[in-house]
């Protein structure tokens, strides 16, 4: 199971012509301007302004105590994978870990779709 | 009730701190403390303290969320104890007498260098670009000038003798 494999395939990179975000992520469409409802008051939106920053900086901390530790990942179909954490995108739509454990071997360096993975655990 | 990923802030606040059991898109159940519920892709963060184990914490991605229930609610206690997993651990409070010692050894260790540097009450000057405050370690320093920066830094990071404990 430690044996490296060689890269079977490389990810796909960032798109070369853009200025860095994505017109059609989920998030951006979620969030678009047009989609708000333009009935809710200032002060609402100032409250639940600071409610998403709160939640989203809890959520930050915890991706930064899960860089480098030993992750399970949980994906569809009952596989556990095990990986050391590196990285997600803005949008937690990849992941990026090393020494993933598969059964085809341990492939150093791997993007996981967050689509694919149901919950992921570590311990602290 | 809206599905999970649909619902506002608001309503993931109200499952911050509570015990609770979420259920996922394959029947799986899990169980614990909810530290957050991000915003951008509506994902659990869970953390149980377990005896004798080191706490565990699991991310339960928004998109597999079907249902959250609330077994038991939390404390001001549980809470602190969540918070302090995740935050840095900024408790180490320094008596006056210690500070102004690694201030002066600092000081001291800056001149020996040839670093123009004055106090200016608590803090310590260099050049009059770079201000070193309390508790005068790597991560006090600030200037605008990157290149000074880095390389007064790297003067704090060698001093010599017990300033080898890190505080942040």
């Amino acid at each position: 199971m430690k044996t490296p494999v060689s890269v079977l395939r490389l990810p796909r990179g960032p798109d070369p012509n853009s200025r860095g975000f994505d017109p059609n992520s989920p998030r951006f469409i979620a969030l678009c301007p047009t989609t708000l409802s333009s009935s809710s008051s200032g002060r609402a939106d100032e409250e639940e302004q600071r409610l998403r920053s709160d939640l989203r900086e809890r959520f930050l901390r915890t991706l930064l105590s899960m860089t480098d530790k030993q992750v399970e990942f949980n994906m569809h179909e009952k596989v556990r994978v095990r990986a050391r954490f590196g990285a997600s995108d803005i949008d937690v739509l990849n992941f990026q870990v090393s020494d993933l454990e598969t059964p085809l071997g341990v492939q150093r360096e791997a993007l996981l779709r967050s689509q694919d993975v149901i919950s992921c655990s570590f311990e602290l | 009730m809206l599905q999970w990923s649909d619902r506002s802030p608001q309503q993931w606040r109200e499952f911050v701190n509570q015990e609770v059991c979420v259920t996922a898109r394959d029947q799986q159940r899990f169980e614990g403390r909810v530290f957050t519920v991000d915003p951008v892709s509506a994902s659990v963060v869970l953390v149980s303290f377990l005896e004798h184990e080191c706490p565990s914490v699991k991310v339960i991605l928004g998109h597999a969320v079907t249902d959250v229930q609330i077994l038991a609610s939390g404390t001001e206690e549980t809470e602190r104890r969540m918070k302090s997993l995740f935050l840095p651990d900024r408790t180490q409070v320094l008596s006056k007498e210690e500070l102004k010692s690694r201030r002066e050894n600092l000081h001291l260790w800056l001149e020996k260098n040839r670093v123009p540097v004055t106090e200016d009450g608590d803090v310590l000057r260099v050049a009059s670009v770079l201000t070193i405050s309390a508790p005068y370690g790597t991560g006090d320093c600030s200037c605008a000038n990157e290149i000074i920066l880095a390389r007064v830094q790297s003067l704090v990071e060698s001093i010599p003798g017990t300033e080898h404990t890190s505080l942040s």
